[in-house]
């Protein structure tokens, strides 16, 4: 067959060979993490002061900034990646298991560099990971969040990851490489016979079956680290959760289409995304967004019709005041890139470059609500007459947060070349037609 | 049971801040950092304006949202209703501050020394010899102790860059059976404190016979200092002045 000559004769998907591409692209990555690194060094030795961060209350500021907006995107998009690959597996949605790789990928990526974010936030990091080994309290969000996002998503996706390419880990430790080791690693003994096969695909299902109430239960608590207070105007209340949750799928699924973008862009030859997958990211994308809009036109209604008391003041620094720009750009991106995705669904036309452009729209929509739920209610929602704060990111800030970004892409460029990242066999075990018509399109 | 609580008479504090003072001075807190905050307001259009002030110190609530979100127990209510934080334990995430209704938590953004108070440096050499290296800095050793059944450091701890702090209610003053230094140092007694379940201490025997009211009472914190006269502040109270200094 085809495929099997091809993969005897050299490592599938450009794993192993760097190109001059991707070599330029690792070191672009390497320059901004580093610079994020410096500027990490700098605040770290100076103090959180060289941030624009200050207290509430008679400082005026905001306590929680950029960093914690950062941990509410990264945590969000993680949840799309892990989603897709367990709807994909439970519904055996054939159009999708070519991306369900990389939507592990952006999973644990965004998983790593999210909780990078909420250490990076703590005075006291390494004290802050000490503690919340030793002394870590079942009864705050801050825990839940941590525990349950981090011990149980990551894990599965982790697992998620690994089972799912062991089959592939197989194939590829056979082939001599530079690799070979890491490959015979991650197959570790596995030899794709029938049970294995059988018992992987079982093992494969229950996860997916288990992990979409797990994360439906981490990404509320993720919600209500601002839910449950009721000392701020803005926060408390019971749809942070589901507003929480909602968010999190269009921006996931938004950066999932731009991901998945890319890597059909780069795989040249080797590339397996076909327009099918696209136009289910689309659908589902479109499902996503429509729901966040409806969120936030919600939110919109009732900041208008807010009373005159903390509430007030909140709304008019959104509706009017110094974050008006924000919350109009959120509102105005996310309605484009609904109209984007509504206007394909109803031509039945999907163009990978309009769902790009859509996608981008929608996550930076996300990030911008994300912005608007951490920090308004800091500056402008406080219950005692203290005047009202503001808060605008440093370049310390930004260049941590472009550090992370980089980091990221720095985890998916390097596995990339390490692995494929689109699966060269399915982990689902496949039926004989869908075994032929797998070879077929190889 | 022992459970600390403060009395403000709003009808005798006439907004002097000495209690701000005395504050910065015991707890040695850095610049901008009040854990004692005297608001002064006001209210109305000229000619028709009036002033209040509204001393605000930690309400050390019963049910205190900050202890409750505290994601390692640094942030905790002892057994005599003082609230404190371990200034060993604490990791700096902030959470206990964004989740108090009352703005009285105080996160240190920098190294203490590094140009607080316009000291020029703390550890100078010439001021060292002038000062017999004894002022400034000043520092209270006190504040390093270790206090209350639980044995932690949570008097103030020295104002380690990274960790929040808050009013203690002079915890190492209180321990030693004095009252906290803002009580202590007030002028017009406006400030009373004691054991509240002691009928007979100061601050139930100030407070039988007056109406007093709590901050944010709704907010649901219970929280244990009681104002007598004035109001509770609303939205229509202007501060005066905000604080100048800043990190
Ligand atoms: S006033 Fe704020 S810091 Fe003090 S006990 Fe109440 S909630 Fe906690
Ligand atoms: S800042 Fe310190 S005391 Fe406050 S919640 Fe975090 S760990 Fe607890």
């Amino acid at each position: 067959m085809a495929v099997e000559t091809r993969i005897d004769a050299e490592l599938p998907q450009g794993v192993g060979r760097l190109s001059t591409g991707w070599k330029v692209f690792i070191l672009a990555a390497l320059a901004v993490l580093g610079f994020g690194v410096f500027a990490y060094w700098y605040e770290s030795s100076n103090g959180m002061s060289v941030t624009s961060l200050r207290s509430t209350g008679t400082m005026g500021g905001a306590t929680w900034g950029l960093y914690v907006v950062m941990v509410e995107y990264f945590i969000g998009v993680s949840l799309a990646g892990v989603v897709i690959a367990s709807v994909s597996r439970v519904f055996r949605i054939v159009e999708l298991r070519p991306i369900v790789r990389i939507a592990e990928l952006l999973t644990v990526a965004s998983l790593m560099v999210g909780l990078l974010a909420v250490i990076i936030d703590l005075g006291q990091p390494i004290r802050g990971i000490k503690n919340m080994l030793l002394y870590a309290r079942p009864q705050s969000a801050f825990f839940g969040t941590l525990t349950l996002v981090a011990g149980g998503v990551f894990m599965t996706a982790l697992a998620y990851l690994f089972l799912g390419g062991r089959r592939d880990a197989a194939r590829l430790a056979g082939i001599p490489s530079r690799l070979q080791w890491f490959h015979r690693l991650w197959a570790s003994g596995y030899t794709d016979s029938v049970e294995e096969r059988e018992r992987h695909r079982r093992v494969m299902f229950w996860l997916s079956v288990g992990i979409v109430p797990l994360i439906v239960v981490a990404l509320s608590t993720e919600g209500l680290v601002f839910g449950v207070q009721v000392g701020r105007p803005g926060w408390f209340g019971s749809l942070q959760g589901p507003d929480f949750l909602v968010l999190a799928a269009a921006s996931g699924l938004a950066n999932l289409v731009v991901l998945s973008a890319i890597v059909r862009r780069s795989l040249g030859d080797w590339n397996r995304l076909d327009a099918d997958v696209f136009k289910w990211l689309g659908r589902f994308l479109l499902v996503a967004s429509a729901a966040a809009l409806y969120f936030m036109v919600v939110e919109l209604f009732t900041l208008l019709y807010a009373t005159p008391s903390n509430e007030r003041q909140l709304a008019d620094s959104l509706l009017k005041g110094p974050y008006a720009w924000i919350f109009w750009l959120s509102i105005g991106l996310m309605i484009l890139g609904l109209m984007l995705l509504i206007s394909q669904a109803a031509t039945a036309k999907w163009r990978i470059g309009t769902l790009v452009v859509a996608s981008v729209a929608i996550s930076t929509a996300a990030l911008a609500e994300r912005y608007l739920t951490v920090i308004p209610s800091q500056t402008h929602a406080s219950l005692l007459p203290y005047e009202t704060g503001s808060y605008f990111p440093t370049w310390v800030e930004f260049a941590v947060v472009a550090g992370l970004f980089a980091l990221g892409a720095l985890l998916i460029g390097l596995f990339m070349k390490a692995f494929p990242i689109i699966p060269i066999r399915d982990d689902i075990i496949p039926t004989p037609d869908e075994e032929v018509e797998a070879t077929a399109n190889a | 049971m022992t459970k600390y609580s403060m009395a403000v008479d709003l009808d005798r504090c006439q907004g002097c801040r000495a209690c701000m003072t005395a504050c910065k001075i015991e707890n040695n807190t850095v610049q901008s950092n009040f854990w004692m905050y005297v608001f002064r307001f006001e209210e109305g259009a000229f000619p028709e304006t009036e002033m209040s002030f509204l001393p605000r110190p930690c309400q050390h609530c019963d049910n205190a949202p900050c202890a409750k979100v505290c994601p390692v127990g640094a942030r905790f209510k002892r057994e005599d209703g003082i609230v404190l934080t371990d200034a060993d334990r604490c990791i700096g995430c902030r959470y206990c501050e964004l989740a108090c209704p009352y703005g009285v938590n105080y996160y240190n953004w920098q190294k203490p020394e590094k140009g607080q108070y316009d000291v020029v440096d703390w550890h100078d050499e010439n001021i060292q010899t002038a000062t017999g290296g004894a002022i400034p800095p000043y520092r209270n050793p006190d504040l390093d102790g270790l206090y209350g059944e639980e044995q932690r450091r949570t008097a103030g701890g020295g104002h380690a860059k990274g960790i929040i702090e808050k009013c203690t209610f002079c915890v190492h003053r209180v321990e030693k059976g004095q009252l906290p230094s803002c009580v202590d140092t007030c002028p017009t007694d406006a400030l009373v404190f004691g054991d509240i379940d002691d009928a007979e201490s100061p601050i139930s025997l100030y407070l039988r016979g007056r109406s007093s009211w709590q901050l944010l009472e709704e907010a649901g914190t219970k929280p244990n200092v009681y104002y007598i006269g004035g109001k509770p502040p609303n939205k229509e109270l202007k501060e005066i002045e905000r604080p100048k200094v800043t990190v």
